[in-house]
């Protein structure tokens, strides 16, 4: 125990809180900082989620870019290829192109997020039967997402639920497009049902960091004749920035890795295979493993740069945004600092001893 | 310091003994049965066996009380009146291919499942023999399905012969008496159908997937009048999806599909099809033919009352005036490797039993797999004019030369390769490619994957 590099360091504590109570000496310091039975549960506890993590997660993981690197099937001789597969990702047409078909979901994910921005701080506010409104908006997120894609199936059929919504208002048939066979509307289509199912996430989520805000910031804004507009762009809004930034992140990175979707509605034809569903079918059809397993490393990478970027972007939009006591402390040390180097410019070098002693002074 | 590596020891043995634990039951791998195929002899052979045996299926659509045909359960039910000590589950999956593939890298999935994609090279590592193949080619239909150097792996659950499923009464009451036999009598009836009827000339049921990709499966002896074209002369062809100009091959057969679409003759909006709910429409009279194997119209007659306006025609190509039919082997059973011995047998009765005792085959529409059956299902009645092929197995060298291919091509010819298939109906309907720019695509990929195997080419398609 003796060698422990904890028990310095809890020493150094005590001795530390001991000038602020002031501890009479006869009380023994904690000579044994750390409880091995408590941290024998913890360890216990964490030991099923992060095995569970790990041989679920990582070590697929691991064999899967270890997969990259071969060229193979699921069963049968492997063949090492190197950087082949890699090559072959950035240069086979259609793989690179079908990452085109995440701006529509980066435009929904755009749209999800304004949307669920506008009602999550209308039910933020007592509003008649808001529980029940934030039930209906949560409702599809619980729906399983192939059952989704299901129902979306027949709420896209020519002639089904959404055409004869659209003819109860006033629209005939024939100038109705085909939802899904249309090329160049069945991806608006997809990004449709995806923001359905997602919405009410974002919205709960929302309405959860809205409710942390202080009640208190509205009075006080109310009484200096802020509306709401303004109560919204500068208390709601920066009150929320974490989460609406990782809210952002999520649907960004989600519309990058769109499947559920165009797997089960289209099955990735008539132009909507998202990269993900390509990379699902030359897995599992093709059974080129290889080449997929690239192709998702590569889809991680690129995730994980749009993660970043999008971080960065935020960092910068939101640098005046906070509660204001950050700036203010480097705003007064700031000055003191002026204020310090002022003093010791004015004073005069021999007068009351030495310069340094003048500025300590100062402090 | 000491209590956490405890902790730790635990936690890791523990771990251990979970992937251990998942691992079971397969220490008894060594001791195969050395039984074969043909030498039980049902009702005889193996009647002190005590055994719990697995077979995963794809038929989910059995294991249902409802299942207007016979189900599992009766099927076991009866296998237990002649072995009353074999205990028999099944376990079904709708994505059966895929989940096949992948449990069975992990030795534990039961006894008896239905061979998926797996290169015939690899077999052995899986399954155990039946029997030679001379041997089993005098008791089995199919036997060269699932065989590799002579020795077979798989027996086919029940024959699939290409043809066409169509409603009598829409024909009759298009004025076709006679059915089809070339591609431009097929479209030409098509056009009657479309002119005369309400039903929907064809069906192509695109948004399923798997039934786009069952056009594959025409292009074979169906189209050529080969038995052996798609596993010895294929594999050996240059441009393969060009015109042949004589109304055969490949080419014709997709062709079908193209100018079906392209003169509307399929349904209004592709991209929103339903199979579940087509089989009742095709009942109903509703829809007048699909392309699908022989194994469809038995379900499509249970969807409905009018089962009797459900029949099954030859595929619409003729090869020098005569159409063929070629009957493939489908799904086979394979036996697991890592089973017990006494498992192994137990499964190879069981599978014995349903081709030569249980008419499931017959049950199921399909062609009988026991050379002792002869009787064919009532859905083959206007087939009495059709050539049926039997084909040869591959030899061992070439055995993987067409998968390899299928897989370097990205084609996945008979394999999933619904999109493929599916692209043509896209083309077709927004008219944004002619069907020869389709096929010559087809033909690039194909022609780059012979290169890739370093394949010697014998043949072509291209007239000269």
């Amino acid at each position: 125990m003796q060698d422990n590099p904890w028990f310095e360091k809890g020493e150094e504590m005590t001795a530390a809180t001991k000038g602020v109570v002031d501890l009479p000496d006869t009380i023994p310091v904690n000579r044994q900082p750390r409880n091995w039975r408590k941290a024998g549960i913890i360890v216990a506890f964490c030991a099923i989620p992060v095995t569970i993590l790990v041989v679920f997660t990582y070590f697929p993981f691991a064999s899967m870019v270890g997969y990259s690197f071969f060229r193979m099937k699921y069963i049968g001789p492997r063949e090492w290829v190197g950087l082949q597969n890699y090559i072959d990702v950035f240069s086979r047409p259609g793989t690179l192109s079908s990452l085109k078909l995440s701006l529509y979901y980066m435009v929904g994910a755009i749209l999800q997020v304004v949307v669920a921005l506008y009602l999550s701080t209308v039910l933020a506010f007592k509003v008649r039967g808001g529980n029940v409104f934030k039930a209906i908006y949560f409702f599809p997120y619980l729906i399983n997402g192939i059952a989704v894609g299901f129902i979306f199936k027949f709420f896209f059929t020519r002639g089904f639920v959404f055409d004869t919504v659209l003819q109860w208002c006033g629209f005939q048939l024939n100038q109705l497009p085909y939802w899904l066979r249309d090329q160049a509307i069945n991806n608006w289509s997809l990004v449709g049902a995806s923001i359905w199912r997602y919405l009410g996430q974002t919205v709960i989520l929302f309405i959860g960091s809205i409710m942390s805000i202080d009640q208190s910031l509205y009075e006080a804004a109310e009484i200096d004749g802020a509306n709401k507009f303004q109560q919204f762009l500068h208390i709601i809004l920066p009150g929320i920035k974490t989460i609406l930034v990782l809210n952002i992140i999520l649907s960004i990175t989600g519309s990058l890795s769109a499947f559920e979707g165009p797997y089960v509605i289209t099955s990735g034809a008539n132009g909507t295979a998202t990269l993900f569903v390509l990379m699902d079918r030359l897995a599992h059809v093709n059974q080129k493993v290889g080449l997929a397993s690239a192709m998702a490393i590569v889809l991680l990478l690129i995730i994980l740069v749009f993660a970043i970027l999008q971080q960065v972007f935020f960092k910068f939009v939101f640098r005046d945004a906070g509660d204001g006591v950050a700036e203010a402390r480097k705003k007064a040390k700031r000055m003191q600092r002026q204020r310090n180097r002022v003093a010791v410019k004015r004073t005069s070098v021999f007068r009351n001893g030495s310069r340094i002693g003048k500025e300590r002074s100062v402090k | 310091m000491k209590a956490l590596q405890k902790v730790a020891a635990m936690a890791i043995s523990a771990v251990c003994v979970v992937s251990m634990a998942a691992c079971g039951g397969t220490g008894s791998s060594s001791k195969a049965t050395s039984l074969t195929y043909p030498s039980i002899k049902l009702g005889d052979t193996g009647k002190d066996i005590t055994a719990s045996i697995k077979l995963f299926s794809n038929r989910t659509d059995m294991t249902q009380a409802s299942y207007s045909g016979k189900n599992w359960k009766a099927y076991i039910a009866d296998f237990n009146k002649m072995y009353p000590n074999i205990k028999v589950t099944i376990e079904t999956s709708t994505n059966y291919d895929s989940d096949a593939l992948t449990r069975i890298q992990s030795k534990d999935w039961g006894d008896i499942m239905l061979i998926p994609a797996v290169d015939s090279t690899e077999l052995s590592n899986y399954f155990i023999p039946y029997g030679t193949y001379s041997a089993m080619n005098k008791v089995v239909n199919f036997a060269a399905v699932q065989q590799y150097d002579n020795t077979v792996y798989g027996v086919s659950g029940g024959g699939d012969a290409g043809g066409v499923v169509y409603n009598k009464a829409i024909f009759k009451e298009a004025g076709i008496t006679k059915l089809p036999k070339t591609p431009s009598q097929f479209i030409a009836d098509l056009k009657l159908i479309k002119e005369k009827t309400s039903a929907t000339p064809l069906y192509t049921n695109y948004a399923a997937g798997w039934t786009m990709g069952a056009w594959d499966a025409y292009i074979g002896g169906n189209a050529t009048g080969n038995a052996d074209y798609m596993t010895s002369i294929l594999p050996h062809t240059k441009d393969p999806f060009s015109n042949p100009h004589d109304g055969t091959h490949a080419y014709n057969v997709y062709k079908i599909l193209y100018d079906a679409v392209a003169d509307k003759l399929t349904e209004d909006d592709y991209s929103t099809t339903d199979w579940e709910g087509s089989k009742s429409q095709m009942n109903q009279g509703k829809i007048a033919t699909m392309v699908l194997g022989s194994w469809a119209v038995q379900q499509i007659q249970a969807a409905g009352d009018h089962a009797d306006d459900i029949g099954y025609m030859p595929f619409p190509i003729s090869i020098k005036g005569k159409q063929y039919a070629a009957p493939g082997g489908g799904y086979a059973y394979g036996i697991n490797k890592n089973s017990s011995s006494d498992n192994q047998e137990a499964a190879m009765i069981f599978v014995k039993w349903l081709t030569e005792k249980s008419k499931f085959a017959y049950n199921e529409g399909g062609l009988p797999v026991a050379k002792s059956e002869k009787k064919l299902p009532a859905l083959f009645s206007e087939f009495n004019d059709v050539t049926f092929l039997e084909g040869k197995p591959v030899s061992k060298d070439e055995s993987d030369l067409f998968n390899d291919l299928n897989t370097d091509s990205e084609l996945a010819i008979n394999s999933g390769g619904a999109s493929r298939v599916q692209a043509i109906v896209e083309a077709a309907a927004t008219k944004s490619k002619a069907f020869n720019e389709i096929m010559n695509e087809w033909n690039d990929k194909w022609n780059a994957a012979l290169k890739t195997e370093n394949v010697d080419i014998k043949y072509t398609t291209v007239q000269k």
